[in-house]
């Protein structure tokens, strides 16, 4: 299994951070790609945000009343080896250069 | 014979962003349409697309119709005032209906009329839109209402004061009011004060005409603006009232109680 984290999105313009209101999901829960995962609520809006990611809730940060900054992490999931681009079961120590060329591609999703 | 659109219900088309969002794949609710009216300072981007409604709306099979107000997201900014008014956003509205080609309700048919969810102004736009055109609205969702409209409070010369010189607005509401309107880039300014204007000459006032049809009214218990919604529920005929738990004005509208009490009730 990998893990992949997601950090709080750029909300717009001028908007370093915003407050947990709700969160939609639970540690543990599986979710689907653009289900509803988290209500926050900037200086200018109130916001429900989508998951960027299907897979298995690994950890949520911030409970209701919480300020998150943009770019601080905001959720982990674990997802199964094949669904994060790794086919089968790399080793670590023999293919280093392979499992860090991969991470970085998911980085870019 | 003209198309629908030829028949203009003001004589001008205001040309008003709308936009139709489709049931999801694979799913199925009533065929009527719920048309979507933000409220003060919003648009249909930020108070139903960006807070959750349009999918979770969609995702319950319901096919969805969104409007920005005149001055609003990405409707045009009139410089005549009359085009702000409260009535004459209701014949926009009728418009739109018509456009649709939505037909007059009939008993057990779930493809005539329409319902509404409305959002602060847009509640009580609602409010007077379905006591006026009772043939065309089955239900109503009204989010953030009050039996009184704020904006007509609206201290619109310290408004201009501070905007000229950055004299302090004593009002809290007219400042905080004023804040909205000023975050939100996609807003003129210049537009939503002649609306403030328009609704101060056409204020709110329930009383005059009630809607019949079941009514659901939510408002945020920390919910400044709406703590009269217990006098409008009263007013109406057949009406629930459900408060949000530690929601304000600005924050009740992404909840999920709400929404999932809305696409209950309007489907029931």
């Amino acid at each position: 299994m990998a893990e992949i984290s997601f950090p709080l999105p750029d909300l717009g313009e001028g908007l370093i951070e915003a407050t947990v209101l709700e969160w939609l999901v639970a540690e543990g829960e599986q979710v689907e790609r653009n289900h509803p995962l988290v209500e926050v609520e900037t200086t200018k809006s109130a916001v429900e945000l989508p998951s960027p990611q299907a897979g298995k809730v690994l950890r949520i940060f911030g409970t209701p009343g919480d300020t998150i900054k943009v770019g601080d992490p905001l959720i982990v999931f674990e997802v199964p080896d094949d669904t994060a681009g790794i086919v089968g079961t790399v080793p670590k120590e023999e293919a280093p250069k392979r499992r860090v060329r991969l991470n970085a591609v998911l980085d870019e999703d | 014979m003209g198309a629908h659109r030829d028949r203009l219900v003001e004589g001008v088309d205001p040309h008003l962003n709308v936009q139709v969002h489709e049931a999801a794949e694979g799913t199925t609710g009533p065929h009527r349409p719920v048309i979507l009216l933000h409220g003060f300072a919003s648009s249909a981007k930020l108070n139903w697309e960006d807070a959750g409604w349009v999918t979770a709306l969609t995702q319950a099979g319901r096919r969805v119709v969104t409007v920005d107000l005149p001055g609003h997201g990405g409707s045009p900014s009139p410089e005549e005032m009359d085009a702000y008014s409260p009535s004459r956003i209701r014949a926009d509205l009728l418009q739109l209906i018509q456009n649709a080609h939505v037909r007059p309700l009939k008993e057990g048919d779930d493809a005539t009329g329409v319902d509404i969810i409305g959002y602060s102004l847009g509640a009580r736009l609602a409010w007077e839109f379905g006591a006026t055109q009772p043939e065309l609205v089955r239900r109503m969702v009204l989010g953030g209402p009050a039996v009184h409209d704020p904006l007509a409070d609206f201290d619109l010369p310290a408004a201009q004061r501070y905007l000229a010189d950055g004299t302090p607005i004593e009002d809290p509401t007219t400042a905080e009011l004023l804040r909205m309107a000023t975050l939100v880039p996609s807003n003129d300014l210049y537009a939503l004060l002649t609306m403030i204007e328009a609704i101060k000459i056409e204020p709110f006032v329930p009383s005059d005409a009630i809607p019949q049809m079941p009514l659901l009214l939510v408002a945020g218990e920390k919910d400044e603006l709406a703590q009269s919604a217990p006098e409008l529920a009263r007013l109406g005929g057949k009406t629930e009232l459900l408060w949000l738990p530690a929601r304000t004005h600005a924050n009740a509208i992404t909840s999920r109680a709400f929404k999932n009490a809305a696409i209950d009730f309007l489907a029931g």
